[in-house]
């Protein structure tokens, strides 16, 4: 894509803003005046973190992890919480120099500019204006949630080579309880079908210790069904928050990964590392 | 114990050692990937980590 059509898209990204519609919380602020809605952002874009990181999925590293920050959901085991539930005592992003960055990381060798959060949906405007500075070679990662409106996908689609797609939760009470958004899962679904014809993908599903047949279970038929030769991959590093209301107090345990990982299997589903 | 997390302010690190000796780093970042180097330098992500500094560093000479 040219950086004439990312301005194209810039300037579109500028308007969902000025009443912001990115996700399904719909909060209707112009945030180019500093009005804050649920994910609390401007429309300055923050970074509070960015390393060469190898702990990703195997075909994306090493990476190179942006997280911005900001998010429009609340899990409440959520490992960068400090950071998104108060996104504008992060510094804003010197645009040009995290590009100078990306440039020498990926001279280094880097596969990947993994852009996560945080959101970055919520964050698309700055990262379209990161985005029109980088060569259109690069290989970007958009490492999200999914929840997000058609919008986020219009303004991105093309500019993505590989989503790496959450899928947290496989009822709408967890949903409600543990990341605060009860309509969740429809959203979610919906924008994976559709990103899933857009570029490369690999749906990524946190084990939750406890949630094996309320939210593991359901969430992998449904890729069985919906997506079954996509790439799956079942993360086990979960961390029990402190405290936990809703979130399971334990760490997975090996048994457990092993159950989900059969799960899986049995149903067809390509596993990947 | 105390029923509040270790890592409330932003840039706070949290290291947590369980009862059962595993270490668990939360949202590591270039300096946490350091101490994992020390104490666990045969993980597979620290060793892929390693190696792929080394690669850079080479490259960058």
């Amino acid at each position: 894509m040219s950086h004439k059509q990312i301005f194209a898209r810039l300037k579109s990204a500028e308007k969902a803003i000025h009443k912001c519609n990115l996700c399904p919380r719909r909060c209707g602020i112009d945030r180019t005046r500093g009005e804050k809605g649920y994910c609390g952002l401007d429309d300055n874009i923050r970074c509070f973190l960015e390393m060469v990181y190898c702990g990703e999925e195997e075909q994306l590293n090493p990476s190179h992890q942006i997280h911005f920050s900001g998010c429009n959901l609340r899990c409440e085991y959520c490992v960068s919480a400090e950071w998104n539930r108060q996104p504008l005592r992060v510094k804003e992003l010197d645009i040009d120099k995290m590009a100078e960055t990306i440039a020498l990381r990926q001279n280094k060798g880097v596969k990947t500019v993994n852009l996560l959060g945080g959101e970055p949906a919520v964050n698309v405007y700055g990262i379209l204006k990161l985005l029109s500075r980088l060569k259109p070679e690069i290989k970007v990662v958009w490492n999200s949630n999914m929840f997000y409106n058609d919008v986020v996908e219009d303004l991105m689609s093309g500019l993505i080579d590989i989503y790496l797609a959450d899928i947290k939760c496989g009822n709408s009470e967890c949903a409600g309880k543990l990341l605060q958004a009860e309509n969740y899962l429809v959203t979610v679904k919906r924008n994976i079908l559709r990103a899933a014809g857009n570029g490369d993908m690999i749906v990524r599903h946190l084990i939750l210790p406890g949630h094996s047949e309320c939210c593991l279970k359901p969430v992998l038929r449904w890729l069985a069904e919906e997506l079954h030769e996509v790439k799956l991959s079942l993360r086990g590093n979960y961390a029990p928050p402190i405290p936990a209301i809703y979130s399971p107090t334990e760490y997975l345990d090996t048994d457990e990964m092993q159950r989900a990982i059969d799960f899986a299997e049995n149903i067809g589903l390509r596993i990947v590392k | 114990m105390k029923n509040k997390p270790y890592k409330q302010q932003q840039g706070d690190f949290e290291i947590r050692i369980l009862k059962n000796g595993r270490v668990v780093m939360i949202t590591p970042d270039d300096a946490l990937m350091e101490v994992a180097q020390r104490i666990a330098p045969e993980n597979p992500v620290v060793l892929y980590q390693m190696e792929t500094k080394d690669n850079a560093r080479k490259s960058a000479e």
